[in-house]
Protein backbone atom coordinates (compact mmCIF):
# COMPACT_ATOMS: atom_id res chain seq x y z
CA UNK A 1 0.00 0.00 0.00
CA UNK A 2 1.36 3.14 -0.82
CA UNK A 3 2.08 6.37 1.91
CA UNK A 4 -0.24 9.34 1.94
CA UNK A 5 2.06 12.03 1.90
CA UNK A 6 1.39 15.38 4.01
CA UNK A 7 0.34 18.48 1.60
CA UNK A 8 1.08 20.87 4.59
CA UNK A 9 0.50 21.47 7.86
CA UNK A 10 -1.24 24.71 8.27
CA UNK A 11 -0.84 26.72 11.99
CA UNK A 12 -4.18 28.14 13.11
CA UNK A 13 -5.03 31.25 10.91
CA UNK A 14 -6.04 34.23 12.71
CA UNK A 15 -9.35 33.52 15.12
CA UNK A 16 -12.55 35.60 14.10
CA UNK A 17 -15.97 35.39 15.77
CA UNK A 18 -18.91 33.67 14.93
CA UNK A 19 -21.83 35.41 16.23
CA UNK A 20 -20.25 36.32 19.58
CA UNK A 21 -20.21 33.02 21.25
CA UNK A 22 -17.89 31.43 18.89
CA UNK A 23 -14.31 31.96 18.68
CA UNK A 24 -12.70 30.02 15.37
CA UNK A 25 -10.10 29.15 13.63
CA UNK A 26 -10.91 28.61 9.66
CA UNK A 27 -8.99 26.12 8.24
CA UNK A 28 -11.69 25.06 4.91
CA UNK A 29 -12.26 27.02 2.51
CA UNK A 30 -9.70 29.24 4.20
CA UNK A 31 -6.51 27.77 6.15
CA UNK A 32 -4.90 26.91 2.93
CA UNK A 33 -6.74 28.97 0.73
CA UNK A 34 -8.01 26.42 -1.08
CA UNK A 35 -11.60 26.61 -1.58
CA UNK A 36 -14.34 24.45 -1.01
CA UNK A 37 -13.49 21.55 -3.89
CA UNK A 38 -10.05 21.00 -2.17
CA UNK A 39 -11.81 19.18 1.13
CA UNK A 40 -15.01 18.26 -0.80
CA UNK A 41 -17.10 16.82 0.94
CA UNK A 42 -15.97 18.49 4.08
CA UNK A 43 -16.19 22.63 2.53
CA UNK A 44 -16.13 24.21 6.10
CA UNK A 45 -14.31 23.52 8.99
CA UNK A 46 -13.92 25.99 11.42
CA UNK A 47 -12.21 25.07 14.94
CA UNK A 48 -12.97 26.73 18.16
CA UNK A 49 -9.46 25.96 19.80
CA UNK A 50 -10.06 25.94 23.95
CA UNK A 51 -10.51 29.15 24.84
CA UNK A 52 -11.65 30.27 27.91
CA UNK A 53 -15.24 32.41 28.42
CA UNK A 54 -16.15 33.62 31.33
CA UNK A 55 -19.63 33.63 33.08
CA UNK A 56 -22.53 35.92 32.18
CA UNK A 57 -25.93 35.88 32.56
CA UNK A 58 -26.57 36.33 28.53
CA UNK A 59 -25.79 33.51 26.92
CA UNK A 60 -22.96 33.91 23.63
CA UNK A 61 -23.84 32.21 20.40
CA UNK A 62 -25.30 33.21 16.86
CA UNK A 63 -28.21 34.35 16.40
CA UNK A 64 -31.29 33.19 14.01
CA UNK A 65 -30.01 31.84 11.10
CA UNK A 66 -30.40 29.50 7.80
CA UNK A 67 -28.72 26.95 6.02
CA UNK A 68 -29.40 24.90 2.86
CA UNK A 69 -27.61 22.56 0.66
CA UNK A 70 -25.27 19.96 2.85
CA UNK A 71 -25.14 18.97 6.03
CA UNK A 72 -23.63 21.31 9.85
CA UNK A 73 -21.62 18.23 12.56
CA UNK A 74 -20.82 20.49 15.39
CA UNK A 75 -18.36 18.00 17.88
CA UNK A 76 -18.22 19.38 21.63
CA UNK A 77 -14.89 18.77 23.29
CA UNK A 78 -15.49 21.09 25.91
CA UNK A 79 -18.59 23.47 27.09
CA UNK A 80 -21.97 22.78 25.60
CA UNK A 81 -24.32 24.25 23.51
CA UNK A 82 -28.03 24.83 23.40
CA UNK A 83 -29.74 24.84 19.69
CA UNK A 84 -33.43 25.29 18.45
CA UNK A 85 -34.77 25.89 15.31
CA UNK A 86 -38.30 26.97 13.32
CA UNK A 87 -39.74 23.37 13.26
CA UNK A 88 -39.72 23.39 17.28
CA UNK A 89 -36.38 20.82 17.55
CA UNK A 90 -34.18 22.00 20.13
CA UNK A 91 -31.34 20.26 22.05
CA UNK A 92 -28.17 20.78 23.86
CA UNK A 93 -25.23 19.25 22.82
CA UNK A 94 -22.74 18.29 25.45
CA UNK A 95 -18.89 17.06 25.85
CA UNK A 96 -18.01 14.62 24.29
CA UNK A 97 -21.43 14.47 22.24
CA UNK A 98 -21.87 15.04 18.33
CA UNK A 99 -24.17 16.39 16.51
CA UNK A 100 -25.21 15.72 13.26
CA UNK A 101 -27.73 18.04 11.26
CA UNK A 102 -28.72 17.27 7.77
CA UNK A 103 -30.00 20.60 6.58
CA UNK A 104 -30.67 19.92 3.26
CA UNK A 105 -33.77 21.55 2.50
CA UNK A 106 -33.71 23.78 5.12
CA UNK A 107 -33.39 24.13 8.25
CA UNK A 108 -33.41 27.94 10.51
CA UNK A 109 -31.82 27.94 13.75
CA UNK A 110 -29.44 29.33 16.43
CA UNK A 111 -27.08 28.07 18.51
CA UNK A 112 -26.12 29.04 21.95
CA UNK A 113 -23.82 28.24 24.72
CA UNK A 114 -25.71 26.17 27.00
CA UNK A 115 -27.58 28.73 29.71
CA UNK A 116 -25.46 26.89 32.89
CA UNK A 117 -22.29 26.51 31.44
CA UNK A 118 -22.46 30.61 30.48
CA UNK A 119 -23.50 31.00 34.09
CA UNK A 120 -20.62 29.32 35.22
CA UNK A 121 -17.92 30.00 32.39
CA UNK A 122 -15.82 27.91 31.38
CA UNK A 123 -13.09 26.54 28.88
CA UNK A 124 -15.16 26.26 25.72
CA UNK A 125 -13.50 23.78 22.29
CA UNK A 126 -15.71 23.11 19.48
CA UNK A 127 -15.57 21.56 15.86
CA UNK A 128 -17.75 22.87 13.36
CA UNK A 129 -17.80 21.30 10.01
CA UNK A 130 -19.99 21.37 7.08
CA UNK A 131 -20.28 17.74 5.08
CA UNK A 132 -21.80 18.41 1.32
CA UNK A 133 -24.49 16.64 -0.16
CA UNK A 134 -24.82 15.38 -3.83
CA UNK A 135 -27.15 17.40 -5.90
CA UNK A 136 -29.92 14.94 -5.73
CA UNK A 137 -30.19 15.03 -2.00
CA UNK A 138 -29.90 19.02 -1.46
CA UNK A 139 -33.63 19.50 -1.39
CA UNK A 140 -34.60 16.15 1.00
CA UNK A 141 -35.76 16.77 4.21
CA UNK A 142 -33.76 18.01 7.24
CA UNK A 143 -33.19 15.60 9.61
CA UNK A 144 -30.86 15.14 13.35
CA UNK A 145 -28.52 12.62 14.70
CA UNK A 146 -28.14 13.83 17.63
CA UNK A 147 -25.18 11.19 19.14
CA UNK A 148 -24.27 11.33 22.75
CA UNK A 149 -20.49 9.82 24.12
CA UNK A 150 -21.81 6.84 25.00
CA UNK A 151 -23.30 6.02 21.87
CA UNK A 152 -20.68 6.30 19.89
CA UNK A 153 -18.80 3.24 18.69
CA UNK A 154 -15.70 2.51 19.60
CA UNK A 155 -12.36 0.54 18.63
CA UNK A 156 -10.40 0.28 21.55
CA UNK A 157 -6.71 -0.21 21.18
CA UNK A 158 -4.35 -2.67 22.53
CA UNK A 159 -2.00 -2.70 26.16
CA UNK A 160 -4.48 0.37 27.20
CA UNK A 161 -3.00 2.66 24.14
CA UNK A 162 -6.41 4.36 24.11
CA UNK A 163 -9.27 4.35 21.69
CA UNK A 164 -10.48 5.55 18.34
CA UNK A 165 -14.24 6.76 18.66
CA UNK A 166 -15.80 6.16 14.86
CA UNK A 167 -18.29 9.25 14.55
CA UNK A 168 -18.90 8.25 10.99
CA UNK A 169 -17.27 5.73 8.57
CA UNK A 170 -15.16 2.55 9.64
CA UNK A 171 -12.23 1.72 11.43
CA UNK A 172 -11.20 -1.74 11.57
CA UNK A 173 -14.43 -3.34 11.67
CA UNK A 174 -16.02 -0.60 13.33
CA UNK A 175 -18.73 1.11 11.97
CA UNK A 176 -19.69 4.85 12.66
CA UNK A 177 -22.53 5.86 14.26
CA UNK A 178 -23.90 8.40 11.94
CA UNK A 179 -25.20 7.96 8.81
CA UNK A 180 -24.08 9.96 5.68
CA UNK A 181 -24.93 10.51 2.66
CA UNK A 182 -21.63 9.77 0.85
CA UNK A 183 -18.71 7.73 1.85
CA UNK A 184 -17.18 10.08 4.58
CA UNK A 185 -15.12 8.80 7.63
CA UNK A 186 -15.12 10.89 10.20
CA UNK A 187 -12.75 9.80 13.82
CA UNK A 188 -11.99 10.92 17.20
CA UNK A 189 -8.50 9.53 17.77
CA UNK A 190 -7.56 9.49 21.92
CA UNK A 191 -4.04 7.87 21.97
CA UNK A 192 -1.44 7.72 24.53
CA UNK A 193 2.52 9.31 24.06
CA UNK A 194 3.95 6.65 22.45
CA UNK A 195 1.22 4.46 20.76
CA UNK A 196 1.13 4.43 16.74
CA UNK A 197 -2.02 4.13 14.62
CA UNK A 198 -2.00 3.34 11.01
CA UNK A 199 -5.09 4.68 9.03
CA UNK A 200 -6.15 3.74 5.19
CA UNK A 201 -8.52 5.58 3.13
CA UNK A 202 -9.00 5.57 -0.99
CA UNK A 203 -6.29 7.67 -2.73
CA UNK A 204 -9.30 9.73 -3.96
CA UNK A 205 -10.72 10.30 -0.85
CA UNK A 206 -9.56 13.94 0.53
CA UNK A 207 -7.82 14.04 3.82
CA UNK A 208 -6.84 15.97 6.76
CA UNK A 209 -6.06 15.90 10.46
CA UNK A 210 -6.61 18.17 13.15
CA UNK A 211 -4.48 18.00 16.39
CA UNK A 212 -7.14 18.84 19.17
CA UNK A 213 -4.77 18.19 22.05
CA UNK A 214 -1.06 17.06 22.64
CA UNK A 215 0.97 16.29 19.38
CA UNK A 216 1.71 13.90 17.24
CA UNK A 217 4.24 12.60 14.20
CA UNK A 218 2.59 11.82 10.81
CA UNK A 219 4.45 9.47 8.96
CA UNK A 220 7.64 9.32 11.32
CA UNK A 221 8.77 12.61 10.28
CA UNK A 222 6.50 15.67 10.10
CA UNK A 223 5.65 17.08 13.67
CA UNK A 224 1.85 18.30 13.89
CA UNK A 225 1.33 20.26 17.48
CA UNK A 226 -1.75 20.91 19.07
CA UNK A 227 -4.28 22.73 16.99
CA UNK A 228 -2.46 22.39 13.58
CA UNK A 229 -4.40 20.99 10.45
CA UNK A 230 -2.90 18.85 8.58
CA UNK A 231 -3.54 18.24 4.94
CA UNK A 232 -2.83 15.41 2.52
CA UNK A 233 -2.53 15.09 -0.43
CA UNK A 234 -4.57 11.91 -2.71
CA UNK A 235 -0.62 10.47 -3.71
CA UNK A 236 -1.11 7.30 -1.73
CA UNK A 237 -3.79 5.39 0.92
CA UNK A 238 -1.85 5.04 3.72
CA UNK A 239 -0.42 6.80 6.78
CA UNK A 240 0.03 6.84 10.83
CA UNK A 241 0.09 8.64 13.35
CA UNK A 242 2.12 8.53 16.81
CA UNK A 243 1.52 10.73 19.74
CA UNK A 244 4.48 12.85 21.12
CA UNK A 245 2.58 12.95 23.75
CA UNK A 246 -1.15 12.25 24.56
CA UNK A 247 -3.11 13.36 21.99
CA UNK A 248 -6.83 13.86 20.78
CA UNK A 249 -6.93 13.85 16.67
CA UNK A 250 -9.89 14.46 14.26
CA UNK A 251 -9.11 12.48 11.16
CA UNK A 252 -11.48 13.37 8.57
CA UNK A 253 -11.43 11.72 4.98
CA UNK A 254 -14.27 11.49 2.22
CA UNK A 255 -14.70 10.41 -1.31
CA UNK A 256 -15.13 13.63 -3.27
CA UNK A 257 -18.65 14.56 -4.94
CA UNK A 258 -17.97 15.40 -8.05
CA UNK A 259 -20.20 18.74 -9.00
CA UNK A 260 -19.74 21.92 -9.03
CA UNK A 261 -20.12 24.10 -5.67
CA UNK A 262 -21.80 27.24 -5.77
CA UNK A 263 -22.10 28.68 -2.45
CA UNK A 264 -23.06 31.88 -0.68
CA UNK A 265 -23.23 32.35 3.18
CA UNK A 266 -25.17 29.72 4.71
CA UNK A 267 -26.09 28.26 1.40
CA UNK A 268 -24.31 25.60 -0.65
CA UNK A 269 -25.54 24.55 -3.77
CA UNK A 270 -24.90 23.66 -7.27
CA UNK A 271 -25.39 26.74 -9.09
CA UNK A 272 -26.23 30.68 -9.21
CA UNK A 273 -29.50 30.17 -10.03
CA UNK A 274 -30.22 27.51 -7.10
CA UNK A 275 -28.71 29.96 -4.57
CA UNK A 276 -30.60 33.08 -5.59
CA UNK A 277 -33.92 30.24 -5.30
CA UNK A 278 -32.57 29.87 -1.71
CA UNK A 279 -32.47 33.12 -0.83
CA UNK A 280 -35.34 34.16 -2.61
CA UNK A 281 -37.51 31.35 0.24
CA UNK A 282 -35.64 31.99 3.08
CA UNK A 283 -36.59 35.57 2.45
CA UNK A 284 -40.24 34.64 1.92
CA UNK A 285 -40.16 32.35 4.86
CA UNK A 286 -39.96 29.21 3.89
CA UNK A 287 -37.21 28.58 5.87
CA UNK A 288 -39.91 28.95 8.73
CA UNK A 289 -39.97 31.44 11.47
CA UNK A 290 -38.01 31.90 14.91
CA UNK A 291 -37.68 34.64 17.23
CA UNK A 292 -34.23 36.08 17.67
CA UNK B 1 -5.61 48.52 -8.84
CA UNK B 2 -8.26 49.27 -11.11
CA UNK B 3 -11.67 48.30 -9.71
CA UNK B 4 -13.32 45.83 -12.04
CA UNK B 5 -16.87 46.09 -11.48
CA UNK B 6 -16.47 49.74 -11.67
CA UNK B 7 -14.90 49.38 -14.86
CA UNK B 8 -17.61 47.08 -16.31
CA UNK B 9 -19.82 48.99 -14.65
CA UNK B 10 -18.63 51.82 -16.95
CA UNK B 11 -18.09 50.44 -19.65
CA UNK B 12 -20.60 47.44 -20.14
CA UNK B 13 -23.75 50.22 -18.77
CA UNK B 14 -22.68 53.30 -18.96
CA UNK B 15 -21.57 52.91 -22.86
CA UNK B 16 -17.59 54.10 -22.17
CA UNK B 17 -14.76 52.28 -24.75
CA UNK B 18 -12.18 51.05 -22.96
CA UNK B 19 -9.98 54.12 -24.25
CA UNK B 20 -12.36 56.20 -22.96
CA UNK B 21 -12.41 54.44 -19.84
CA UNK B 22 -8.30 54.14 -19.82
CA UNK B 23 -8.33 57.77 -19.65
CA UNK B 24 -10.19 58.70 -16.58
CA UNK B 25 -9.11 55.31 -15.00
CA UNK B 26 -5.69 57.81 -13.53
CA UNK B 27 -8.08 60.19 -11.42
CA UNK B 28 -10.18 57.23 -9.51
CA UNK B 29 -9.80 55.92 -6.32
CA UNK B 30 -10.62 52.89 -4.47
CA UNK B 31 -10.19 52.14 -0.86
CA UNK B 32 -10.30 49.18 1.41
CA UNK B 33 -12.04 49.83 4.65
CA UNK B 34 -13.14 48.24 7.53
CA UNK B 35 -17.05 48.04 9.37
CA UNK B 36 -17.63 50.67 10.74
CA UNK B 37 -15.72 53.52 8.62
CA UNK B 38 -17.05 57.10 8.19
CA UNK B 39 -17.25 58.42 4.56
CA UNK B 40 -19.00 61.22 5.31
CA UNK B 41 -20.46 63.01 8.45
CA UNK B 42 -23.07 65.21 8.62
CA UNK B 43 -22.55 68.92 8.40
CA UNK B 44 -19.74 68.03 6.09
CA UNK B 45 -19.77 68.93 2.26
CA UNK B 46 -19.70 65.55 0.55
CA UNK B 47 -17.34 65.68 -2.07
CA UNK B 48 -17.47 62.31 -3.53
CA UNK B 49 -19.57 59.68 -4.57
CA UNK B 50 -18.59 56.31 -3.84
CA UNK B 51 -18.79 53.00 -5.67
CA UNK B 52 -19.35 50.00 -3.92
CA UNK B 53 -17.04 47.11 -5.48
CA UNK B 54 -17.13 44.68 -2.37
CA UNK B 55 -19.04 45.46 0.54
CA UNK B 56 -22.06 46.77 2.08
CA UNK B 57 -22.67 50.97 2.96
CA UNK B 58 -25.48 52.80 4.46
CA UNK B 59 -26.67 56.21 4.61
CA UNK B 60 -28.08 57.56 8.00
CA UNK B 61 -29.32 60.08 10.37
CA UNK B 62 -29.41 60.65 13.57
CA UNK B 63 -32.49 62.08 15.50
CA UNK B 64 -32.48 64.06 18.21
CA UNK B 65 -33.23 61.44 20.66
CA UNK B 66 -30.05 59.82 19.43
CA UNK B 67 -32.17 57.19 17.45
CA UNK B 68 -30.92 56.29 13.75
CA UNK B 69 -32.74 56.40 10.26
CA UNK B 70 -31.75 54.15 7.50
CA UNK B 71 -32.03 56.01 3.63
CA UNK B 72 -30.19 53.92 1.81
CA UNK B 73 -28.52 50.53 1.52
CA UNK B 74 -25.18 50.33 -1.19
CA UNK B 75 -23.74 46.83 -2.02
CA UNK B 76 -21.96 45.64 -4.47
CA UNK B 77 -22.34 47.84 -7.62
CA UNK B 78 -24.22 50.52 -6.73
CA UNK B 79 -23.75 54.34 -6.01
CA UNK B 80 -23.99 56.07 -2.77
CA UNK B 81 -23.72 59.50 -1.83
CA UNK B 82 -24.95 63.35 -0.53
CA UNK B 83 -26.32 64.33 -3.91
CA UNK B 84 -27.85 67.66 -2.68
CA UNK B 85 -24.41 68.21 -0.49
CA UNK B 86 -22.43 67.75 -3.75
CA UNK B 87 -24.18 69.28 -6.67
CA UNK B 88 -25.23 72.53 -4.38
CA UNK B 89 -22.09 72.73 -1.99
CA UNK B 90 -24.41 72.61 1.21
CA UNK B 91 -24.18 70.78 4.20
CA UNK B 92 -24.68 67.33 4.31
CA UNK B 93 -27.86 65.80 5.52
CA UNK B 94 -26.68 62.44 6.64
CA UNK B 95 -24.04 60.06 7.28
CA UNK B 96 -22.55 57.44 5.37
CA UNK B 97 -20.80 54.48 6.58
CA UNK B 98 -19.20 50.86 5.97
CA UNK B 99 -21.40 48.08 7.83
CA UNK B 100 -19.24 45.49 6.35
CA UNK B 101 -15.51 45.17 5.40
CA UNK B 102 -15.56 46.91 1.94
CA UNK B 103 -13.90 48.01 -0.88
CA UNK B 104 -15.17 51.36 -2.43
CA UNK B 105 -14.33 53.52 -5.62
CA UNK B 106 -14.17 57.26 -4.72
CA UNK B 107 -15.58 59.01 -7.41
CA UNK B 108 -15.07 62.75 -7.05
CA UNK B 109 -17.34 65.53 -8.74
CA UNK B 110 -15.69 66.12 -11.65
CA UNK B 111 -15.46 62.74 -13.26
CA UNK B 112 -19.31 62.48 -14.21
CA UNK B 113 -18.59 65.99 -15.69
CA UNK B 114 -15.44 64.78 -17.65
CA UNK B 115 -16.94 61.39 -18.66
CA UNK B 116 -19.94 63.40 -20.11
CA UNK B 117 -17.86 65.62 -21.96
CA UNK B 118 -16.14 63.06 -23.45
CA UNK B 119 -19.09 60.42 -24.28
CA UNK B 120 -22.31 61.43 -25.45
CA UNK B 121 -23.14 58.07 -24.92
CA UNK B 122 -21.99 58.02 -21.69
CA UNK B 123 -24.15 61.65 -21.15
CA UNK B 124 -27.24 60.28 -21.76
CA UNK B 125 -26.61 56.89 -19.67
CA UNK B 126 -25.85 59.29 -16.65
CA UNK B 127 -29.41 60.97 -17.14
CA UNK B 128 -31.21 58.16 -16.89
CA UNK B 129 -29.56 57.06 -13.86
CA UNK B 130 -30.46 60.66 -12.24
CA UNK B 131 -34.08 59.74 -13.55
CA UNK B 132 -33.97 56.41 -11.72
CA UNK B 133 -32.64 58.10 -8.43
CA UNK B 134 -35.45 60.11 -8.54
CA UNK B 135 -38.19 57.35 -9.49
CA UNK B 136 -36.68 55.08 -6.53
CA UNK B 137 -36.74 58.12 -4.29
CA UNK B 138 -40.36 58.58 -5.45
CA UNK B 139 -41.32 55.11 -4.36
CA UNK B 140 -40.02 55.33 -1.61
CA UNK B 141 -41.55 58.41 -0.12
CA UNK B 142 -45.18 57.14 -1.41
CA UNK B 143 -44.28 53.87 0.33
CA UNK B 144 -43.07 55.07 3.65
CA UNK B 145 -46.50 57.40 3.74
CA UNK B 146 -48.93 54.36 2.63
CA UNK B 147 -47.81 51.47 2.04
CA UNK B 148 -48.43 48.41 4.63
CA UNK B 149 -45.75 46.91 7.04
CA UNK B 150 -45.68 43.84 4.44
CA UNK B 151 -45.46 45.51 1.12
CA UNK B 152 -43.06 47.66 2.23
CA UNK B 153 -40.72 44.24 3.10
CA UNK B 154 -41.90 42.89 0.04
CA UNK B 155 -41.05 45.74 -2.07
CA UNK B 156 -37.04 45.63 0.07
CA UNK B 157 -36.66 41.84 -0.60
CA UNK B 158 -36.77 42.97 -4.36
CA UNK B 159 -34.72 45.36 -4.01
CA UNK B 160 -32.36 43.92 -2.20
CA UNK B 161 -32.71 40.22 -2.01
CA UNK B 162 -29.58 38.81 -0.16
CA UNK B 163 -29.62 42.26 2.86
CA UNK B 164 -31.75 39.68 5.07
CA UNK B 165 -28.55 37.97 5.61
CA UNK B 166 -26.27 40.64 5.75
CA UNK B 167 -27.86 42.99 7.82
CA UNK B 168 -29.23 43.31 11.13
CA UNK B 169 -32.98 43.49 11.74
CA UNK B 170 -33.23 46.40 13.51
CA UNK B 171 -31.35 47.90 10.34
CA UNK B 172 -34.07 46.87 8.11
CA UNK B 173 -37.10 47.71 10.69
CA UNK B 174 -35.26 51.26 10.56
CA UNK B 175 -34.88 51.96 6.49
CA UNK B 176 -38.44 50.37 6.44
CA UNK B 177 -39.58 53.35 8.90
CA UNK B 178 -41.50 50.20 11.02
CA UNK B 179 -40.86 48.89 14.75
CA UNK B 180 -38.50 45.85 14.76
CA UNK B 181 -41.67 43.91 16.60
CA UNK B 182 -43.52 45.24 12.96
CA UNK B 183 -41.03 43.11 10.85
CA UNK B 184 -40.56 40.42 13.16
CA UNK B 185 -44.53 39.86 12.65
CA UNK B 186 -44.73 40.68 9.43
CA UNK B 187 -41.75 37.90 8.69
CA UNK B 188 -43.92 35.58 11.21
CA UNK B 189 -47.45 35.78 8.80
CA UNK B 190 -45.14 35.02 5.94
CA UNK B 191 -43.84 31.78 7.56
CA UNK B 192 -46.79 30.93 8.55
CA UNK B 193 -48.41 31.63 4.85
CA UNK B 194 -45.36 29.82 3.67
CA UNK B 195 -43.27 26.90 5.62
CA UNK B 196 -44.27 23.97 4.55
CA UNK B 197 -42.63 21.23 7.11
Amino acid sequence: MKTRSIEAIIAPPNAHYVGDGFRVHNFIPGGHNSGMQRMNPFIMLDYNSKFYFPPTDTPRGVGVHPHRGFETVTIAYKGSVAHHDSSGNSGVIKEGDVQWMTAASGVLHNEFHEKEFSKAGGDFQMVQLWVNLPAKDKMSKPKYQAITHDQINKFQLPQNGGSIEVIAGNYEGVHGTASTFTPVHLLNVHIKKGVKVPFSFPQNYHTALLVIKGNVKINGVENAPSDHFALFQNDGEAFNIEATEDATVLVLSGEPIDEPIAARGPFVMNTNEELSQAIKDYNMGKFGFLED
Amino acid sequence: MIPENFKNYLINKGGLTLSEFDHLASSLQSKKVSKGHTFLREGEVCQQSFFVEQGLLRSFTIDDSGKEHIIQFAPENWFISERSSIFFNEPAEFFIEAIEDSTVVLIDKDFMIIAAELSAVFREYNERLLHNHIRHLQKRVNQLLSAPAEKRYLNFINLYPDLLLRVPQWMIASYLGITPESLSRVRKDLATKNFKQ
